[in-house]
This record gives structure tokens, C-alpha cells and sequence, in this order.
């Protein structure tokens, strides 16, 4: 299990710096695409406040 | 109010604040049970407010289903209990079960604890920062690592997002990671990372905040921010499910808290000519010692209440009168006083056995009309048609013996007693009923006239 592991590690780093996740504004619900180390801030109103969206996992893939 | 007024008296209940404005009829109970009570109002769990899903605590106990109380009274009104609720309406048997209820221990109902009473939510937090270090490193959070044979994402990280925070909505288990952060391992020296090249390939360790506990949680909600120090704020809201167990602690409004003894089964549970089944099963020793009239007042208006379908009030000072409800009972065919029989989900037993022994105190004492009762009225009482003439046991209305259905009196007698009479009858013994009171005149049967009326003389005479 170990040896796998390191092999797989290099690839991980490189989707979350291509992936942006959405993320919802606190204050006024917007949507907002966010890549890792960017400001969290709001595009719409400035707020400082995400949340993360509900998982998509288990639902049924159509 | 008229012109010359100077003064006005306040209502009296204002007199009382939140806590104890709570309490119904707390002008029935001992006073230190009201104070108990004050105190104990405020460990309730229920609602705290209306944005508490909303909320990220550190620890924040809810009701999963909370309700208004049925018994109401003028404060609840005023600060809008009823609105935030803290507590649920128990259907209460006051009686003895098992052993498992001494010393305040409460029985509970296993299926009513299924259909979710006294179940709640408990919310727990996660926190953590991305740090900036002071040779311009920082914490970083990685995605989810991918086993290299299977390709597929490794159990530890199964909950996470590409943004390797765990998603809303997932379950986790024991030692599953919430979010994969790393830091890096050289955070104090400055001078060794002036080279670009070191830099970029600056070693990272895992520092991922796992989760812990027996119990599987759901994640609710999870908060992403920043502090001033331009530092990532992340904050993760777990939720379980906990369902009432053993040592539970449990309270009405009147001071008379207990802890769950023992969970019991539905069908082994006592149920009522309807068949209902409580949810709760309190020993009746709390009453006596603690004096708290008000709860049974509560009690009474609770049951009054459900039969109409509405609520009652127990206002200090005030509140809806017992006599009114008691004819509400009445109305439904209940008990005035509220009692009820029940039959033993167990045995099929209803009540406890009055013994001999029993009996025969109750005779020295001379409570003969709980002796009637016991005995007679709720055991085997039996409607009989006794000739006045001959004193023998007649039917239907006419006495076989005398071929006449004058002097016949309807009266009420023990079962064992009919039976007694018939098995001398058997043997040769003649046992007549000498009646006396019975208005023979009209030839009337009188029902209205019970044991006490007619005076029943049992004398057994030999036939020659």
C-alpha cells in the first residue's frame, strides 16, 4: 500500500491548482469559482464568507 | 380604571419571570419544587433559536422534533415558547413497573423512542487555519489521494473534494480525513529558502485533521474563510443523531427530574381499555413526599386537552379550572379523576393483587367502600334477579320457584358469591336472600337500588 501512495501523490497535486470548486457567497447566495490561494472574497458584494456546496456523490448519475 | 385611580395592581402572574412562568399551576406545588424547577428549565434541550441550523458551535445539542406544550400559560404566550420549544408532550402512566423505576428511574417506550421521542440532533465542530509562516511558506490543502492500482480515491480520503475539504451532506467514519492539510517542514529559517530551488521543492508533511469517534457523523455545513492575518479559516459542522438510552436524563416542568431505567418494549408495555400504550412510565413515590399538585393538575389538563383537541392553561395564579376539565373527561367517557385501567403487557394482569391480607386490613379499618370497589365492582361484579318471596335466584325478571315475577329485585353481587349460592344448591343446602327495602308494592324491579340500598342478609337455612 505504501509504495502506490508516493507514486500517486505528484498527480494529486496538480488538479486542485486546475480545478476550481464553487463555493456559495454568505451574504448574497452567488456563486462564486474559487481555485486554492485565491482571496476569499465575494465577486458579487465583497463578503468574506463561503460555504461549500452540498455533495454530488450518491446522487443518481442521469 | 376610573378617574380617581391612582394605583393599579399588576397581574399577578407577571410577578413570576421566564423560568418560572414555564411551570403550570406552580401555585399548587411546594414551594422548593418551583425553585428546583428554575434551575432545571434551563439544562432543557430544544430549540435555542430560529437560525440554529445555521450556526457552527462547538457543541450544540437540538430536538429533533420539538413541541409546543400542551398546558400552556400566559408567559409562554408572552415570550413565545410555544415558538422556540424546548420539550415534547409524553403520554404518562403514573404507576409501578418492573423495579426499574425506583428512586425516580422513568420506563420508557421503546417503540415511541423509534417514532422519535426525546431524540436529538448534537453538532459538533472542526476547526482549522492555513498558516502563513514567517519564510513566506504556508499550510496547503491537497485533493485526495488516488490508490495507483485501483485508480480510485483511497478510503482516508473519501469524503474529500477536489479541494481536499471534505463535501457537505457525506458520512464519515472513524479516522476518515476532513481535510487534508499539509504544512511545511522548515518554517523558521528564512536564509536556507533564499534559494529559489529549495523553494519550490520544500518538503511538506501531513498534518490532515481526522475524524474521531465511535459514531459515524454527516457533515452539515462547511464554512471557508479569512482572518485579518490574511490566514484561511475553514470550519467544519458535523452532525449525528442521538436517540435516548439508558441514564438519560429526563424532567417534566415541575422539578421532578429522572433518569431512564430501562427501555421497554411496546408490547410488554401496560395499555388502557383503548389499547394505548405511554411513553413513559413514572413511579407514583415521587408524588407524596414532593407535593407538586400542580403536575397532576398538569397531568389532568394534558388528557382534558387531547380529548378536545386543544390546550389548556396552567397560569400562575390562575389558569383553567379542574372542574372543568374533569367534565371534559367525564364527557369522553374517562375517569374524572384522569385514572385509567390498565392491563399488563406481560401477563395480561390488570392492577395488583389485593390479598387476604390485604383485605383484612382494610376490613379492621373499616374502608368499606373500598372494600365494595376491590372486591366487587372491579372484579366480578354480577347483576342477579332474587325472588323477595322464596330468596332464591331467580332470571330474567321471574323467580322459577314461586312462578312469579312479583318480588323480584335486581341486585348486584359477586360472581363467586352467585356461584357459591348455586353450588349449595347442588348439595342439598337451600341458602335464601332476605331482602329489605325492596318497594314489592308496584312490582317493580328497582335498578337505582344498589348493595347499599337493599341491605343484604345472607341466611342459609337447611332443607328438611
Amino acid at each position: 500500500m505504501d509504495t502506490p501512495n508516493p507514486a500517486a501523490t505528484p498527480k494529486e497535486g496538480a488538479p486542485p491548482s486546475s480545478k476550481a470548486i464553487v463555493y456559495v457567497c454568505g451574504e448574497c447566495r452567488q456563486d462564486n469559482e474559487m481555485r486554492p490561494r485565491d482571496p476569499i472574497r465575494c465577486r458579487e458584494c465583497g463578503y468574506r464568507i463561503m460555504y461549500k456546496k452540498r455533495t454530488k456523490r450518491g446522487e443518481k448519475q442521469t | 380604571m376610573q378617574r380617581e385611580t391612582t394605583h393599579l395592581e399588576i397581574e399577578p402572574f407577571t410577578i413570576l419571570g421566564v423560568c418560572a412562568g414555564l411551570i403550570p399551576y406552580p401555585h399548587h406545588n411546594q414551594s422548593p419544587r418551583n425553585t428546583y424547577q428554575c434551575a432545571m428549565g434551563k439544562q432543557a434541550i430544544g430549540t435555542i433559536a430560529y437560525n440554529q441550523r445555521n450556526r457552527i458551535d462547538t457543541l450544540m445539542y437540538l430536538l429533533t422534533y420539538p413541541e409546543a406544550p400542551m398546558v400552556k400559560s400566559k408567559t409562554i404566550d408572552l415570550i413565545g415558547f410555544d415558538k422556540v420549544p424546548a420539550g415534547q408532550n409524553a403520554m404518562v402512566a403514573v404507576m409501578s413497573y418492573s423495579g426499574y423505576d425506583i428512586e425516580d428511574a422513568l420506563i420508557l417506550n421503546k417503540a415511541s423512542v423509534d417514532r422519535g421521542f426525546g431524540r436529538c440532533h448534537v453538532y459538533r465542530n472542526q476547526k482549522c487555519i492555513l498558516k502563513k509562516y514567517a519564510n513566506q511558506s504556508f499550510d496547503r490543502i491537497m485533493g485526495p489521494l488516488i490508490d495507483g492500482n485501483t485508480r480510485e480515491v483511497i478510503w482516508k480520503h473519501k469524503v474529500l473534494d477536489q479541494d481536499g475539504i471534505c463535501s457537505p451532506g457525506e458520512r464519515v467514519t472513524n479516522k476518515q480525513v476532513l481535510l487534508n492539510k499539509s504544512m511545511p517542514v522548515v518554517t523558521m529559517s528564512p536564509i536556507e529558502t533564499g534559494n529559489k530551488s529549495e523553494q519550490q521543492q520544500q518538503e511538506f508533511q501531513d498534518v490532515p485533521i481526522t475524524y474521531k469517534g465511535p459514531v459515524d457523523s454527516y457533515i452539515e455545513n462547511v464554512m471557508i474563510s479569512s482572518n485579518p492575518e490574511e490566514a484561511f479559516l475553514i470550519k467544519v459542522l458535523l452532525r449525528q443523531t442521538r436517540r435516548p438510552e439508558i441514564g438519560d436524563k429526563f424532567s417534566s416542568r415541575h422539578g421532578q427530574k429522572g433518569v431512564c431505567g430501562l427501555i421497554v418494549q411496546q408490547e410488554d408495555m401496560p395499555f388502557n381499555d383503548l389499547g394505548i400504550c405511554p411513553d413513559i412510565i413514572m413511579n407514583p413515590h415521587g408524588f407524596p413526599s414532593r407535593m407538586t399538585v400542580g403536575k397532576l393538575m398538569e397531568l389532568l389538563a394534558g388528557k382534558a386537552g387531547l380529548l378536545d383537541g386543544q390546550f389548556h392553561y396552567g397560569t400562575a395564579f390562575g389558569g383553567d379550572k379542574v372542574e372543568d376539565m374533569c367534565q371534559d373527561l367525564i364527557r369522553h367517557g374517562y375517569n374524572y379523576l384522569g385514572k385509567d385501567f390498565f392491563t399488563s403487557g406481560i401477563t395480561g394482569d390488570g392492577g395488583l393483587r389485593l390479598g387476604e391480607m390485604e383485605r383484612d386490613c382494610l376490613i379492621g379499618y373499616g374502608a368499606s367502600m373500598l372494600l365494595l370497589e376491590r372486591l366487587m365492582i372491579s372484579s366480578d361484579q354480577f347483576e342477579v334477579d332474587v325472588c323477595g318471596e322464596c330468596g332464591l335466584l331467580g332470571y330474567s325478571g321471574g323467580c322459577h320457584y314461586c312462578k312469579s315475577s312479583c318480588n323480584v329485585s335486581s341486585l348486584r353481587i359477586p360472581y363467586a358469591c352467585k356461584l357459591l349460592f348455586q353450588e349449595l344448591q347442588s348439595m342439598n343446602i337451600v341458602p335464601r336472600l332476605k331482602l329489605k327495602n325492596t318497594q314489592n308494592e308496584n312490582c317493580q324491579e328497582n335498578e337505582n337500588n344498589g348493595l347499599k340500598d337493599e341491605g343484604v342478609d345472607l341466611d342459609g337455612k337447611r332443607r328438611d
